[in-house]
């Protein structure tokens, strides 16, 4: 039984894609076939924590998009690439980062249906057991179509009054179009907040399952984007808190 | 006291050379303190801070020779410059002296420029090494420091007397000081706000961000077909 879940954000900069490849790369660690789409056509950017520069893409999700190939064809399998020693695999569909191609998606846009029939021709092709769908931030029609298709949302923040605003209208947005299971993870949490009282109070603000609260991390910070965080510090706390949450997202 | 003023003990059995020694060093502006044989002077040499010892080689039940051994093996005086005098003047002795780690040698009768001049350089090493301790006892107040930071116990007067220095230490420890501040008011700033962590929400302004998304035709379809979408 395969399981789609969106990696979304109110603003920018909470560490959603981050979150979302590492993730990626513990549901691998456990024997899964992991797929991720790069949804976030205007700003793509979780290619290169999985080790993806522009010469490697070939094809994109805005090939597919314009019918040029088929989705399967875009995606792009990173495991070997990721230098580990992973049971399972992880493949991307990345986002195109040419500068023509982002003008002329964000110009023309797309048939947004066509994204919904990508998911599942991409699950099936590829006999994936999770697709990680990394948004953009905000709600614009991507993001909503991706929410909708989506059987779960993880809705990331940071322990801050913009993201909580934010992140109440994203709730609400997500509650309207009943998507079936909605959590929360709550990202660079400055480590003399008592972690147990965030997560009560953001479940009650909410009233919606807190599924992590991560610490900020210097660590995390200082290695930026070079790659994926659990391959290179397998061994650190916050690895541990990656897996769980895998096993959350995996349901 | 002075940069060339300094407490000298001047150990000597012979009554008219500890007087002759003591007049011409106070009358250099030194504080004097004599004893009259090697014993009595290591007595006063544990007993008392020095900062240059005058040391006749030539004594009866304890010579010069076995104060200065007990000197140098001693950690807490090893550094105390010591003057050796001799009537003696064979070569064998002012070696042996010097083996020992004596750090000059005075001839008697003794020249007073001879003896203001090692006094002096006497008293000069004793002053730089006193300011070298004193700079890595300081030293180890900003290490001290650092491990009380990361153990949160940091105490911003403890380095008060470092900071007071006008050289690079000095510099680093009022640096230190300045930042280890602004990090103990920004955590405590912090833990005020935890402390007061509330979420809240402006209920009236997310609705109408809501409403903005909501209520369009895209999102009237899209929620039409979501149920549809799901069932495929």
């Amino acid at each position: 039984m395969s399981r789609v879940v969106a990696f979304h954000s109110f603003r920018g900069g909470t560490g959603k894609s981050n979150t979302t490849a590492n993730v990626a790369v513990q549901a691998a660690r456990r024997n899964l076939r992991v797929g991720i789409v790069d949804t976030d056509i205007q700003s793509p950017g979780i290619h290169v924590l999985l080790g993806i520069d522009q010469s490697q893409i070939e094809r994109s999700l805005n090939d597919y998009l314009w019918g040029r190939c088929e989705i399967a064809d875009a995606a792009h399998d990173v495991t070997a690439g990721l230098h580990a020693e992973l049971p399972g695999r992880v493949f991307l569909v990345p986002s195109s980062i040419d500068a023509t191609d982002i003008a002329r998606v964000m110009h023309d846009g797309y048939d947004v249906s066509l994204l919904h029939e990508g998911i599942n021709a991409l699950v099936g092709d590829l006999s994936l057991d999770l697709l990680l769908l990394d948004t953009h931030p905000g709600l614009n029609e991507e993001t909503l179509l991706s929410i909708a298709v989506s059987d779960a949302v993880a809705i990331v923040l940071r322990p801050d009054q913009q993201d909580y605003e934010g992140t109440h209208v994203t709730v609400s947005v997500a509650r309207k179009l009943k998507v079936p299971e909605m959590m929360l993870v709550v990202n660079k949490t400055p480590l003399v907040f008592d972690h147990d009282q965030v997560r009560r109070r953001v479940a009650d603000a909410y009233g919606c399952d807190v599924a992590a609260v991560l610490p900020h991390s210097d660590d995390l910070m200082a290695f930026s984007s070079r790659g994926v965080f659990v391959l290179h510090r397998p061994d650190h706390p916050l690895a541990a808190m990656y897996d769980d949450l895998a096993g959350r997202i995996i349901g | 006291m002075s940069a060339q003023t300094a407490r000298v003990l001047v150990v000597d059995d012979e009554p008219i050379n500890r007087r002759l020694l003591a007049r011409y060093l106070e009358r250099e502006g030194h504080e004097v303190a004599t004893a009259d044989d090697g014993a009595a002077g290591w007595e006063k040499l544990r007993a008392e801070p020095f900062d240059v010892v005058l040391l006749d080689v030539l004594m009866p039940e304890m010579d010069g020779y076995e104060v200065l051994e007990l000197l140098r093996a001693d950690p807490a005086r090893r550094h105390l410059p010591v003057i050796m005098i001799s009537s003696l003047e064979d070569t064998d002795s002012i070696v042996r002296c010097i083996e020992l780690g004596a750090d000059d040698y005075l001839p008697k009768p003794f020249r007073p420029v001879l003896l203001r001049a090692r006094i002096n350089a006497g008293i000069a090493r004793k002053r730089l090494h006193d300011l070298e301790l004193e700079y890595l006892e300081q030293v180890g107040h900003v290490v001290d420091a650092a491990a009380a930071v990361e153990q949160g116990r940091f105490d911003e007067r403890s380095l008060d007397a470092v900071a007071e220095r006008d050289d690079a230490l000095g510099n680093l420890a009022r640096i230190f000081q300045h930042m280890a501040c602004e990090i103990a008011a920004r955590e405590d700033a912090l833990k005020q706000q935890v402390h007061e962590l509330r979420i809240e929400i402006d209920e009236a302004k997310a609705a109408k961000q809501v409403a903005e998304i909501t209520e369009t035709d895209y999102f009237r379809d899209l929620l039409h077909k979501a149920d549809a979408l799901r069932q495929r």
